[in-house]
C-alpha cells in the first residue's frame, strides 16, 4: 500500500472527499490483510484460519434472530458461507485457499466500510437540530408552534473542557476521539456535539446492531460511519477492521470510536479498555512517520459524557450483573431499545430542566503523553519527547509488535485515568452513591448479590442519616476536585448543600417507572437497588467507597 | 543490523560508581564501544581514569580504554547514548532521574540495578524512572550477584525483566559474558519486589545465625519467607513462578546464606543487642531492607496480607522486642494456617 501518491485529507476537506476514495481504501484494507495472514501461514495454517472464521459465522448465523430489515443481509451473510463451505470441502489442490481468504476480506470489508455523502451531512446537520428544538420546547413549555421557540437544544448541552485545544490540533495531525459510552444515544449526539463545536465531520466505528433501524441506518451509513460487528470474533474480520481503522486514520480521516467496545454495563467509567482498534493509532503514526508524510501525528482525545439518567440503565445493569453473578442472579425481564422508550426519554429530558454535560478531555499523543496545542508531546520535568524516538529500534523508525503491544497497554491505562480525571460528577451521581453506601453500612457482612436482594423496608433510612452521608461525601468531593481529581458539575459550587441533594434526587427520578430514591416524610427510599447501584457506579474508581475488613472482595465495584 | 553489531558500536551509560555499578560498567565494556560511568565525586572520576580502575570498589578489576568516568552529566550524554544502566541507592534515584531527565532522547534503553522501594508511595524504581525520564523503555536486572563474587570472574547468572522485549535482549546482549549468564523476564513486579523484599528476610537470617542457629532454622525461614514474599507480591499482579527463579528464590539463598550482606550484618548485630542505630553505625552505610521493611509491613497490615516474619523483624528494628522474643512469638503463634503450606 503506497500512500506516496494519496493527498492526506487533513488539508483537504477531511471525510468531504472519502467517497472519491472509497473504494480505494476498501481494496488496500482486503491487500493488507491478505499479506499480513499469508505471512503468518507458518504459526497459523490459512487453513486452519478459513476453518476458524466459516465454523464462527455459521454458529453466529444461527444463533442471530432477525427482522424485516436485516432479514436481506442475514440472508445474504448465509449464501457467502454457503459458498465458502462448499469450497472447503474440496482439497486445497482444486480450490485454492488463499483465494477463499480474499473474497472472505472482500466480503467483510464491504460490510465494515462506511460512506460518506455530504449531503445528507448538510440536511442532518440542519434538520435534525430543528426537529429536536421543536420537541424541547413542546415538552418543556408547551409550545408547539415553531416560531414562538424559546429554548434550543445547544442549551440544554454544556460542552466544556479542552474544546479550542481540539480545534487547533485538527490542523495538526488525525484526531482518534475517544468518549465514554453509556448510552446508543451517544453515537447521536457525538455526532452532532462535533458539528455544534465546529469541527470537520468524523468518521466512526458504530455497532452492527445501530444499523438493524432503517432510519439510523441510511443516516449513520451516510455520515462516514463503518460497522463494527462485535459478534464476529474470528481473526479474518478483526484484522479487516483494525485494518480499516489504521487506513482511515493514515488517510487523515479523523475518527471516533468507543474504546470501551460496547456500553458500560456496570455504569461505571470505563477502565478495561479494548486495545486492539485503540492500538491502530500507533500503527497509523509509526507508517506515517516511516514514510515521511506531512502531519503524521495522531492524537488521541478523552471524551466523558455525564447523563443524569440513562435510557437503558434498567437492562445494561441487568446484563452486568448476570455476567458477574451467573446463577446468583436471578433475571428480571428484557428491556429493548424501542422508539416509544427512546421518545418518552427525550421528552422527559426536554420535560426537565435536565441537562448532559459533555467534557473534552486534554489530547495526548498515541502512548498517552499530554500534547501542547502545537501538538508537541510532553514528558515529565520539563521535557519535550519526538514520538520518532519513541518507535526507534536500533536506530530505525519500524514497527515491533511487542514494544506496540506495551505503549497500547499503556495508551489504554492513560485513557482510562483521562475518563476519571475529566469526568463531571452530577448531584445525580453522588446522591446515588451516599444512599448505596450509606444502606451497605447496614449490611456489612453481605456481598453484592445478597444485598441486591433486601427488601423494601430493609432499603429505607432515616433521611437524616442519608444527609449525613451525603455531606460527607459533598465534603470529599469538594477536596478531590480541588485536587484535580476530577470535576463538579455547577450546582455543586452555586447553592447550598441541600440544593443539591434536591436536584440529585429530583434527576434520579425522572426517568425510570420505579423510583430510584425516592423521599418519603423523613425517610428514605430506593425502589430499585439495581439501579441505584448503577447510577452509583458513575463514582467507583475514585477510592470513595467503603475499604477495609474484606470490604473489597465481597464484589461491589470499588 | 543484527542485535549484536549495533550493540557493539553502542555507547552505554552507567549512573552510579558504587560496587554493583562498577561490576555491570566491567561485564559491559567487553560487548559495547564505550562505557561512560557517572560519579557525583569528580576526584573519583579522575583517580578511576588515571589509574583504570575504582579507587573505592572492586579494586581488582582493571579496566580498558573504552570506559571512562566522568562527573558532568553533560559529558555523560554528550552525542547521545544507546543505553543507561542506573545503579543508585533508591533513596536517590528519583532526584537523579530528574536532574538527568533532559538528557534523554527517548530511544534509550534503561535498565536499573536497584533492590529497593521508594519509601512512602511504595512505588517501584521502573515506576519511578518511568514518571520522571521521557524514555518509556525500561527494565530491571536482579539475582544472585554478590558484587565481589561477580568481580573476581566466579560464575554467576542474572535475571533481566522488561514489558519490552527489546530491552530484555538489550540487557542480554550487553551484560552475557562467558561468566556471567542473563536470563529474560517479562514479570517486571515479581522480580523487583523479589529483590526488595528478600532483603528483610536476610536481616532475619543474620539474627539467626546470631543466635547460633543451624540449618534447619534457616531453611524454615527462607522457605516460609519465601511464601510471604509471594503473597505479597501477587498482591500487585506478580507472577508465581518468577519467584522459583534466579530473582527470587536465587537471590534469597544468597542474600541469606551471606555475611557479605548488608542487611544480613544489620540482623546480626540487632540479635546480639545492639540497637538499630549502633548497628547502622557499625555498618558504615544503609541497608535498603531497614527501611522497605517498616513500608511493606505497615502496607500489609492495611490489607491483611498476612507476613508474620516480616511483622517479627519490623517490631525487632523498632526495638519493641529481642530477636529471640520475635523468633519465640514465631514459634508459637496461634494459627489456622500452620496446619497447611500457603
Amino acid at each position: 500500500m503506497d500512500m506516496s501518491q494519496v493527498p492526506s485529507l487533513i488539508q483537504e476537506a477531511q471525510l468531504w472527499k472519502f467517497e472519491e476514495l472509497r473504494s480505494q481504501v476498501l481494496s488496500d484494507v482486503v491487500e493488507r490483510s491478505y499479506q499480513e495472514i499469508l505471512a503468518e501461514e507458518s504459526e497459523m495454517p490459512l487453513e486452519v484460519v478459513l476453518q476458524e472464521a466459516l465454523f464462527a459465522e455459521r454458529q453466529r448465523l444461527r444463533r442471530t434472530r432477525t427482522n424485516w430489515f436485516t432479514r436481506e443481509r442475514r440472508k445474504r451473510d448465509s449464501l457467502f458461507w454457503g459458498g465458502v463451505y462448499t469450497r472447503m470441502l474440496r482439497r486445497p489442490g482444486e480450490v485454492d485457499r488463499s483465494q477463499v481468504l480474499r473474497r472472505v476480506l472482500e466480503h467483510y470489508t464491504d460490510e465494515i466500510g462506511g460512506h460518506f455523502d455530504p449531503n445528507v451531512y448538510r440536511f442532518t446537520t440542519h434538520a435534525l437540530p430543528i426537529g429536536f428544538n421543536w420537541l424541547l420546547n413542546a415538552a418543556s413549555a408547551g409550545i408547539l408552534l415553531p416560531w414562538k421557540q424559546k429554548e434550543q437544544v445547544q442549551g440544554r448541552l454544556n460542552i466544556v473542557g479542552e474544546v479550542e485545544h481540539l480545534k487547533k490540533l485538527t490542523a495538526r495531525g488525525t484526531i482518534l476521539l475517544v468518549p465514554t459510552h453509556q448510552s446508543n444515544i451517544d453515537s447521536v449526539m457525538i455526532g452532532y456535539l462535533i458539528y455544534l463545536m465546529g469541527l470537520p465531520p468524523f468518521s466512526y466505528g458504530a455497532g452492527l446492531n445501530l444499523f438493524s433501524n432503517p432510519i439510523l441506518s441510511y443516516f449513520m451509513s451516510r455520515l462516514g460511519a463503518y460497522t463494527v460487528d462485535r459478534q464476529k470474533n474470528d481473526a479474518i474480520y478483526k484484522r479487516a477492521l483494525k485494518n480499516y481503522s489504521t487506513r482511515i486514520l493514515r488517510q487523515g480521516v479523523h475518527s471516533i470510536f468507543f474504546p470501551g467496545g460496547g456500553r458500560s454495563r456496570s455504569g461505571a467509567i470505563e477502565s478495561k479498555l479494548k486495545l486492539g482498534l485503540l492500538g491502530t493509532a500507533l500503527e497509523a503514526q509509526t507508517m506515517n512517520l516511516s514514510e515521511g508524510r506531512p502531519n503524521p501525528n495522531v492524537y488521541v482525545v478523552p471524551m466523558v459524557t455525564s447523563y443524569h439518567f440513562v435510557l437503558e440503565a434498567a437492562s445494561l445493569i441487568e446484563d452486568y450483573l448476570m455476567e458477574q453473578g451467573k446463577h446468583r442472579f436471578i433475571l428480571r425481564g428484557d428491556d429493548s431499545w424501542q422508539l416509544a422508550k427512546v421518545a418518552n426519554f427525550f421528552w422527559k429530558f426536554f420535560k426537565s430542566e435536565s441537562s448532559v454535560t459533555v467534557r473534552i478531555g486534554k489530547p495526548m499523543d498515541v502512548f498517552g503523553n499530554l500534547v501542547d496545542e502545537a501538538g508537541q508531546s510532553l514528558g515529565p520535568n520539563g521535557t519535550q519527547i519526538q514520538p520518532l524516538k519513541w518507535l526507534t529500534t536500533r536506530g530505525e523508525v519500524r514497527p515491533d509488535a511487542a514494544r506496540d503491544r506495551e505503549y497500547t497497554r499503556e495508551l489504554g491505562l492513560r485513557v482510562s485515568e483521562r475518563f476519571h480525571l475529566d469526568n463531571t460528577v452530577l448531584s445525580s451521581h453522588a446522591v446515588a452513591f451516599a444512599l448505596f453506601e450509606c444502606l451497605r453500612k447496614h449490611y456489612r457482612g453481605f456481598d453484592l448479590f445478597r444485598f441486591l436482594r433486601l427488601s423494601l423496608s430493609q432499603r429505607t433510612l432515616p433521611f437524616e442519616e442519608f444527609l449525613q452521608e451525603a455531606e460527607t461525601l459533598h465534603q470529599r468531593l469538594h477536596e478531590m476536585s480541588d485536587r484535580g481529581r476530577l470535576h463538579l458539575a455547577p450546582e455543586f459550587k452555586v447553592g447550598s448543600f441541600r440544593r443539591w441533594v434536591d436536584d440529585g434526587i429530583r434527576n434520579l427520578g425522572l426517568l425510570h417507572d420505579a423510583a430510584v430514591v425516592k423521599v418519603d416524610k423523613d425517610t428514605i427510599l430506593t425502589e430499585d437497588l439495581s439501579l441505584l447501584y448503577y447510577y452509583r457506579n458513575r463514582l467507583a474508581g475514585y477510592g470513595l467507597s467503603l475499604k477495609g475488613e474484606g470490604y473489597d472482595r465481597k464484589g461491589f465495584l470499588a | 543490523m543484527t542485535e549484536k553489531d549495533f550493540w557493539r558500536k553502542a555507547t552505554v551509560a552507567v549512573i552510579g560508581g558504587g560496587s554493583w555499578g562498577t561490576v555491570l560498567a566491567h561485564l559491559l565494556s567487553g560487548n559495547c564501544s564505550e562505557v561512560r560511568i557517572w560519579t557525583r565525586d569528580d576526584e573519583d572520576a579522575r583517580a578511576f581514569n588515571s589509574t583504570r580502575n575504582n579507587p573505592r570498589y572492586a579494586q581488582g578489576l582493571h579496566f580498558g580504554g573504552n570506559v571512562r568516568a566522568l562527573s558532568e552529566p553533560d559529558r555523560v550524554f554528550e552525542g547521545g547514548v544507546q543505553a543507561v544502566i542506573w545503579a543508585l541507592p533508591s533513596k536517590v534515584l528519583r532526584q537523579a532521574a530528574r536532574d538527568f531527565s533532559r538528557h534523554f532522547q527517548g530511544d534509550e534503553m534503561i535498565i536499573h540495578a536497584t533492590k529497593g522501594i521508594e519509601e512512602g508511595t511504595l512505588k517501584r524504581m521502573t515506576e519511578v524512572l518511568r514518571e520522571e525520564l521521557p524514555a518509556p523503555r525500561i527494565g530491571v536486572i536482579s539475582g544472585p550477584n554478590l558484587a565481589d563474587e561477580v568481580a573476581r570472574g566466579e560464575p554467576a547468572a542474572t535475571v533481566v525483566a522488561s514489558a519490552y522485549t527489546e530491552v530484555i535482549e538489550a540487557g542480554r546482549t550487553l551484560l552475557t559474558t562467558d561468566r556471567f549468564r542473563v536470563y529474560g523476564n517479562t514479570d517486571v513486579i515479581g522480580v523487583e519486589w523479589a529483590g526488595v523484599l528478600k532483603n528483610v528476610l536476610a536481616i532475619a537470617a543474620g539474627s539467626l545465625d546470631a543466635l547460633n542457629l543451624g540449618a534447619n532454622s534457616r531453611s524454615a525461614l527462607i522457605s516460609r519467607g519465601l511464601a510471604e514474599m509471594v503473597r505479597f507480591s501477587e498482591y500487585f499482579g506478580a507472577r508465581q513462578e518468577t519467584f522459583l527463579g534466579l530473582a527470587g528464590v536465587g537471590d534469597l539463598l544468597a542474600t541469606c546464606s551471606s555475611s557479605l550482606s548488608r542487611n544480613y550484618r544489620v540482623g546480626q548485630a540487632l540479635a546480639s543487642g545492639k540497637t538499630l542505630e549502633q548497628a547502622l553505625e557499625e555498618l558504615g552505610s544503609t541497608a535498603e531492607g531497614v527501611q522497605t521493611c517498616g513500608s511493606v509491613w505497615k502496607f500489609a497490615e492495611k490489607r491483611g496480607i498476612y507476613m508474620p516474619i516480616t511483622e517479627g523483624v519490623y517490631r525487632v528494628i523498632q526495638g519493641q522486642c529481642s530477636a529471640r522474643e520475635a523468633l519465640h512469638q514465631l514459634m508459637t503463634r496461634a494459627s489456622a494456617n500452620a496446619l497447611y503450606e500457603s
